[in-house]
């Protein structure tokens, strides 16, 4: 047997459950998009539910938040992350442990971090009856909306949160791998510390960010679960609004559903696409 | 031109107990060329990130032209250092990498692409400015590196291991690069190397360090001809070494009595003689001269190595293949030591 037909055998199972559970239901949403769901009666395809998709104002402004939602949390993540490694990377007392618990989270669900903000930040949350009981606000009502509200403050805390150490663990494995020396001949060749930073360390470790940060995005793009739980009702994420479409009681709604969640992965792809293309020109200046 | 001092510089890295370097002193005068010379580990490289500011010593002071520069920061210093594994910054072009330090020191761009321009000229390489760094051969980054040094016109030039990366022909090459550029812009350098070889072709003067320790500094002719101990003689090729005592000037072993230099003092001491400087045959006067039984001869092209036994002595020589054609391990041969040739270690 042919080492390349022994790699293929090897891999069967592994590439048919992808091919069967993602292709295909790819293929399936893709069909039903296109209004053709023959359990319904429904077999003659069309381009309906993309109409009414793109006619829909409530479409557009989900798109926005889902936008602001991911493209702020990578950006804070990846801010936070990069400070994070420029101090771990260091040698001081107890770094281990700090590095522990820096990574700590990165086991914890979702879901348990989005009750977390939930407790912590919501106007019945803890945070609130502090302030209440300190008297800094009058009653923990008027603590500021930070969950379930407009700019998805809960959402993107609890990604932040999470996010952060995925990020900090990628960039500083990167730098350690470099290590301090590029950093060393700039400052002999007269760099300060933050020019070091800027047109040294930075440029050097911006490939791996980029990766961890494309990751971050494209998650945050299409997740459901925490805009779900922490987000306001209206506007919500692109992907709560296809859920919703989706359990419809109104079957018909199906397809309108599908091709939201086509035009979400497709818009995923496009948005992922210009953000590589652009941070590799600004890393190339 | 800077005046360089290193004064009681120590270095204890954390959770160590043992100096990576200790105590070294060291004074470098204004334009010369200086190598620290010593195994891997001796602390060669920790005393020139000391210089450059990019360790603080544990102990001790660093002086340029009398003014303590402890307390600057690294760009300060006027110091740059060109690594060893050169670290061209790969994103950028040869053209920008040769313009960084100017660029850092917000110099306007016409006058950064005039610079690099001439640098490019000086180091041989006019055409290759818009090349990454991942393009160019290793001797061509080394002479990237060493532009890219060179044209924030430094007062004190740092080099680490500068020619160790480079196969034969680039390393005269360079050798030779180096030390005209050096020469012409008459900046204060210091360059570390393991090897005695690059040190004694490069340098004005060599500071030999082992072990953490500063054994001798000076002019490279001297670590051949005045070692100051066995560890340096064995560490610049020294083989012969004969105990005895002095008396006044003569030296007594299993040589017999051999006739020294001025300067050697009385005592017990050890005897040494490089293996290039025993000449075959008697002396004119009949002094300095041991007969000997050849115990092997290897033949190495341009010199032949002699194995010399005298009592339970094994002397090394190396001589001219014509010189020793006729003679045949197990025959005895005269050796002639000449006196101004001899030295004597400490015991």
């Amino acid at each position: 047997m042919s080492d390349r037909l022994k790699i293929t055998l090897l891999l069967f199972p592994a590439l048919s459950i992808i091919i069967v559970l993602f292709f295909g239901g790819l293929l399936v949403g893709l069909m039903r998009s296109f209004n053709y769901m023959p359990v319904i009666g429904l077999t003659e395809p069309d381009l309906s539910a993309y109409i009414a998709v793109f006619t829909d104002k409530e479409f557009y402004l989900s798109f926005l938040l889902t936008f602001h939602i991911a493209f702020t949390s990578t950006v804070i993540s990846c801010i936070l992350a990069v400070g994070a490694a420029l101090l771990l990377r260091r040698r001081f007392i107890g770094r281990a442990i700090v590095n522990f618990l820096f990574q700590l989270n990165l086991t914890v669900p979702h879901l348990v971090g989005a009750i977390g903000i939930l407790y912590l930040f919501s106007q019945s949350g803890s945070f609130a009856r502090l302030a209440a009981q300190w008297e800094m606000i009058a009653s923990p009502s008027d603590f500021p909306a930070l969950v379930f509200d407009p700019y998805a403050i809960g959402i993107i805390l609890q990604y932040v949160w999470k996010e952060v150490p995925f990020i900090g663990v990628i960039v500083l494995a990167n730098m350690q791998s470099i290590g301090e020396d590029y950093e060393s001949v700039s400052r002999t060749l007269g760099a300060s510390r933050w020019q070091s930073f800027r047109h040294v360390l930075l440029p050097l470790i911006f490939p791996g960010m980029l990766s961890a940060s494309v990751m971050v995005f494209a998650f945050t793009f299409g997740a459901y679960e925490i805009p779900a739980l922490l987000g306001a009702n209206f506007p919500a994420a692109l992907p709560v609004l296809a859920y919703r479409k989706y359990t419809d009681v109104d079957l018909a709604a199906r397809p309108e559903a599908m091709a939201m969640a086509i035009v979400i992965a497709l818009l995923s792809a496009v948005l992922i696409y210009l953000y590589v293309r652009f941070s590799r020109r600004k890393a190339g200046r | 031109m800077t005046h360089v001092s290193l004064q009681e510089l120590t270095k204890v890295y954390p959770g160590s107990v043992e100096p990576s370097l200790d105590q070294l002193s060291l004074e470098i005068a204004s334009g010369e060329l200086t190598a620290l010379l010593g195994p891997s580990g001796c602390g060669k490289t920790t005393t020139m990130k000391m210089i450059a500011g990019l360790l603080a010593p544990t102990s001790g002071d660093v002086t340029f032209d009398g003014r303590s520069v402890l307390k600057d920061k690294p760009e300060d210093r006027g110091v740059v250092m060109v690594f060893q594994n050169y670290l061209l910054f790969p994103y950028m072009t040869v053209a920008a990498n040769i313009g960084f330090g100017l660029k850092m020191r917000k110099i306007n761009q016409t006058e950064i692409d005039q610079r690099v321009s001439e640098m490019l000229d000086l180091v041989k390489l006019p055409d290759l400015g818009s090349r990454r760094p991942s393009e160019l051969s290793g001797g061509q980054q080394q002479r990237v590196a060493l532009a890219r040094a060179l044209i924030v016109q430094p007062n004190v030039l740092l080099l680490d291991e500068p020619l160790s990366n480079l196969d034969a022909h680039l390393r005269f090459e360079m050798r030779d690069l180096i030390r005209n550029l050096q020469q012409d812009m008459g900046i204060t350098t210091i360059f570390v190397t393991h090897d005695q070889e690059e040190a004694v072709v490069l340098a004005d003067k060599i500071a030999l360090i082992l072990d953490g320790r500063l054994k001798q500094y000076d002019v490279s002719s001297a670590f051949y001809s005045r070692p100051i101990d066995k560890a340096t003689a064995l560490f610049f090729g020294g083989q012969n070494f004969i105990e005895g005592q002095v008396e006044t000037g003569v030296f007594n072993s299993v040589l017999g009595k051999m006739q020294l230099p001025a300067g050697c003092n009385n005592g017990a001491g050890i005897l040494t003689i490089r293996p290039e400087n025993i000449r075959i045959g008697q002396s004119p006067d009949g002094l300095n001269t041991v007969t000997a039984s050849l115990s092997d001869k290897i033949y190495m092209g341009t010199q032949t190595r002699l194995l010399c036994q005298v009592g339970d002595s094994l002397l090394e020589v190396i001589a001219n293949p014509n010189d020793v054609q006729e003679y045949e391990v197990g025959q005895n041969i005269s050796l002639h030591f000449p006196r101004n040739a001899l030295w004597v270690l400490p015991s």
